[in-house]
């Protein structure tokens, strides 16, 4: 009955919140990435043990955003947070050409839940403020992104420090949802 | 005319006269130029018939000319013909050339092609013995592809049973549904009946305070109607006593009268007295007058005595009697003062008298006056006494009224009072009605939302059983085509093994045909020489069967190809197989005494047909275990499939439920391996502890809305069971909603949950 009326409310006001989830391997800058969204800062982080979750409010759309620890022995539990994602931003450290291929399978195994039918994809690229950075059409290629089908996706390149490409993949997530809604 | 036959006679000249005029006469002059000319010439004649001769010779010479220019045309013309005739005869070797030419290649055309078509023969050939390799590939793919789809087909089925039993869980909630639906239809009644009920209440008491209203108004009005009474009292009394003082200030004015009056009485009595005791003086005076008047007579007489004594004095005497003159004459006035004294003093008297009287007629007047006026005293002060008991009788009726309306005020507030506690009753059950219909409506609403999610879930399980059903159909089709195949393989095998039982049959038969040959051969040995002629026959037959036997090897080879394609074809082929042995066991029949002694080719014949038959047979069983071993391999595979299954759907069967609880292991392998992200979750001894505790310290923290989509992930990490996920996110939902009573606590607390739900009816 409350999310009934939550959902009354939402419909009046227009303020539902699109949950969003950051996922990626570890060190790819997932937090940073959060915490550059939500108070336009570069903070010094550590690794994700858990999560975090933050409201960041963008064009009048507000977020919930949920940053998913990224390491090997906690990638496992990403899925229990999937029901009712509206996006997935997936965050790919572009210097890192040893693990793409883990990224890839990951990303593959995420893609195929149920749960994320619907949600729309946003890749990335980041730390494309290093020198030996991949390009963004070879990580799409590397990642097997041109083989998705029915699936909403882009691909932007990042850089959470340098605060570049941010703005760009949030409006397109932001136009895309509103379309999609 | 004239004129136009000068003109052209000069323009013919001008034409003359021009350099090389008629012979040059362009090919390109037109027929119609020669056509007017002709024209013009039968004007001529038909104008100028009958003509001079001037005109006749001019008309010569034009004619002459005329001939001439066609005989230059007609030269011209031979020899365009000549040259035309040249041409045709260069064209005539040129064609001849080019036939020679074209023959010529179209013969090396064909020999290109020949050869061609030769390459192309090989080309084709071997491509056609890869496509044969293609197809046994293809065939073995074909294989594995027909194991995959029983394996489908067993999968599919056990979906259609899940899928089954989920559509009777559908009907199982919306039968609840509906009774929920009906019971709250029931209590929205209930609570329409109560509402109407205080409606009807609230109805009466409206009207009550009307009527009570209604008698505050007539009490009010009474209490106006005496109030009004009241000071008219009031009025009637402040009258009075003015009256009243009126008249004691008159009763004062008359007793102050009254009193003048008693002392103008006194005062006159004391007048009276004064006079009385004037009149006793001059009574008493005049007395001592006459006392003197008559001293004086005496004297006088005494005197005159004297005198008449006393004559001798003449002179004495004189003067004696002058003063006795004198003293008479004092006398008389003496006496004339008193008579005055005396009429004066009686006329005062009178006047007094008569002033006595009229005092007493005055007092007794204002005696009487004063008699009536203590009446109107006495009449007054009764009038008083009786204004003084209707004052009081006002004040009485006035403090009457006081209490009353003091009642009716009392009555009032409490009228009012009740009033306001039942417009408050009215409000609250108003509003807790309204809040009740609301909470009603809310629930209807969210049973309704419910209800169309269940109806959205069931479209959407429909469209599943649809598209399963669909799958299944076409799973069906292809299990049917596969049971056929499967069936066809079986009948296969039955033949198969019919066939080796033959076989067996055949070689123990054969076995003792072959005992039998050799006593035969060793009887017919002799025989042989008066044979040989039949022996070349039966070489050339031999020869024929080997021949024949060959075919039919290769025939069985390539049979063996088609039989891997397809398994139907296989059956006809195989069971085509022992026919020709059969023929040629037929063929040998005839020749049986012959072939005893060359009973060598055809034991072998025999040898290798049974060993290949053996051969047969052992890879059919080995086949038939492999499938067997498959089956039960599905088998198990299946029963996993299900148990995920119903793990998935959250179907807990009694009978399953603490097995699936008790070895969640066995169910995993059948995830999706490989990848980290699948792997096994409920492995909950080795997670890490400290992602545990900051999970369950972000679920205790954070917003709620945050903490729901937190409860998958405590329980994942903490294994609750279903119902305690369910509870969690219940309590959560109403932490979260407005309404609704909190959740009861089932699960670990209530043992007797997992018993099969009964549904209340």
């Amino acid at each position: 009955m409350g999310g009934f009326f939550s959902s009354i409310f939402s419909s009046l006001f227009g303020t539902r919140e699109m949950r969003i989830l950051i996922l990626g391997l570890d060190g790819a800058g997932k937090t940073t990435i959060l915490y550059r969204l939500q108070v336009g800062e570069v903070v010094t982080t550590i690794p994700t043990i858990g999560f975090n979750v933050e409201t960041v409010t963008y064009k009048n759309l507000k977020f919930q955003v949920w940053d998913l620890g990224g390491q090997t022995s906690i990638r496992p539990y990403w899925r229990c947070y999937y029901s009712n994602t509206d996006a997935v931003i997936y965050v790919v450290d572009s210097c890192d050409r040893d693990r793409i291929g883990i990224s890839k399978s990951e990303l593959v195994a995420m893609l195929e839940e149920e749960e994320l039918r619907k949600a729309i994809l946003v890749v990335f690229a980041n730390k494309q403020d290093m020198e030996q950075a991949m390009t963004p059409s070879e990580m799409a290629n590397s990642l097997g992104l041109p083989a998705l089908k029915d699936r909403k996706w882009q691909i932007f390149k990042t850089s959470a420090t340098k605060g570049t490409g941010l703005d760009e993949a949030m409006e397109w997530l932001v136009e895309t949802l509103k379309s999609r809604q | 005319m004239f004129a136009k036959l000068k003109k052209k006679i000069a323009e013919e000249t001008a034409v003359s006269q021009r350099p090389g005029g008629a012979t040059r006469i362009p090919r390109s002059v037109s027929k119609e130029s020669v056509a007017s000319m002709g024209a013009d010439s039968g004007d001529d004649f038909a104008s100028d018939g009958s003509s001079s001769r001037e005109d006749l010779s001019s008309q010569l010479l034009r004619r002459n000319e005329q001939i001439r220019k066609l005989e230059a045309r007609l030269s011209d013309y031979a020899e365009q013909v000549r040259n035309l005739q040249k041409i045709k005869e260069k064209l005539e070797i040129a064609l001849e050339k080019h036939q020679d030419s074209s023959m010529r290649k179209f013969q090396e055309q064909n020999e290109t092609f020949q050869a061609n078509r030769a390459k192309m023969a090989e080309g084709l050939a071997l491509a056609l013995a890869r496509k044969d390799q293609e197809w046994s590939e293809k065939m073995d793919q074909l294989e594995k592809e027909k194991r995959l789809l029983t394996a489908q087909l067993q999968e599919v089925k056990n979906q259609s049973l899940n899928l089954f039993q989920r559509r009777d869980e559908m009907d199982e909630l919306e039968g609840f549904q509906q009774q929920e639906l009906s019971k709250v239809k029931h209590m929205l009644l209930k609570k329409e009946e109560t509402l109407g009920k205080t409606e009807q209440e609230l109805e009466a008491r409206t009207r009550e305070l009307s009527h009570t209203r209604e008698e505050l108004m007539t009490s009010s009005q009474m209490l106006s109607d005496l109030s009004q009474k009241l000071e008219e009292l009031q009025r009637h009394c402040s009258a009075l006593e003015e009256q009243r003082d009126h008249v004691t200030a008159s009763k004062t004015g008359a007793e102050n009268k009254i009193s003048a009056l008693v002392q103008k009485e006194q005062e006159l009595q004391a007048f009276i007295q004064q006079l009385s005791m004037d009149l006793q003086k001059a009574t008493a005076k005049t007395q001592e007058k006459e006392k003197l008047v008559t001293q004086l007579q005496e004297k006088v007489s005494s005197l005159e005595k004297r005198l008449e004594q006393n004559l001798s004095g003449e002179e004495h005497v004189q003067e004696l009697l002058k003063e006795k003159t004198v003293a008479e004459q004092n006398l008389e006035d003496t006496r004339q003062q008193l008579l005055a004294a005396r009429s004066s003093q009686a006329k005062a008297i009178d006047i007094l008298e008569t002033r006595v009287k009229e005092l007493q007629q005055n007092l007794q007047a204002s005696e009487e006056k004063l008699k009536h006026s203590g009446d109107v005293m006495v009449a007054q002060e009764v009038q008083i006494q009786e204004l003084a008991a209707a004052n009081q009788e006002s004040s009485r009726i006035r403090q009457q009224a006081l209490a009353l309306e003091q009642q009716c005020t009392e009555r009032v507030h409490t009228l009012e009072a009740q009033l306001a506690a039942l417009e408050r009753a009215r409000v609250a059950d108003h509003t807790a009605a309204e809040q009740e219909v609301r909470k009603l409506e809310q629930e209807n609403a969210a049973l309704r939302e419910s209800k169309n999610e269940c109806e959205r879930s069931l479209q959407h399980h429909q469209l599943e059983l649809k598209k399963l059903k669909e799958e299944w159909s076409q799973r069906e089709i292809v299990s049917v085509a596969m049971a056929q195949a499967l069936e066809e393989v079986r009948k296969q095998r039955e033949e198969f093994q019919r066939q080796a039982a033959n076989l067996t049959a055949v070689v123990d038969e054969k076995e003792q045909t072959l005992q039998e040959r050799a006593e035969v051969i060793l009887q017919k040995e002799q025989e042989i020489f008066q044979l040989k002629k039949g022996h070349d026959s039966v070489l050339l037959q031999t020869r024929q069967l080997q021949s024949e036997l060959e075919a039919l090897q290769s025939l069985r080879g390539t049979t063996r190809d088609e039989e891997l394609r397809l398994p139907s074809p296989e059956q006809g082929l195989t069971r085509s197989v022992p026919e020709p042995l059969v023929t040629s066991r037929a063929t040998q029949d005839p020749t049986f005494q012959l072939s005893a002694a060359e009973g060598v080719p055809n034991g072998e014949v025999g040898v290798m047909d049974l060993e290949q038959l053996q051969k047969d047979k052992q890879d059919l069983e080995q086949q038939l275990l492999e499938k067997n071993k498959t089956i039960k391999q599905m088998q198990q595979r299946m029963l996993e499939l299900k148990k995920t299954l119903q793990k998935e759907l959250k179907i807990r069967p009694d009978n399953e439920l603490f097995e699936v609880r008790e070895k969640p292991g066995p169910e995993m392998p059948n995830m999706a391996p490989s990848v980290t992200n699948n792997t096994d979750l409920t492995d909950a001894r080795e997670i890490n502890f400290e992602y545990l505790k900051h999970v369950v310290l972000k679920f205790m923290s954070c917003r709620e809305s945050e903490a729901f989509h937190l409860i998958k992930a405590v329980s994942v990490l903490l294994n609750f069971s279903q119902e305690e996920e369910n509870m969690l996110k219940e309590t959560l939902e109403y932490k979260m909603s407005w309404f609704g009573s909190k959740p009861a606590p089932k699960g670990s607390i209530r043992p007797s949950i997992s018993n099969p739900r009964i549904p209340w009816s």
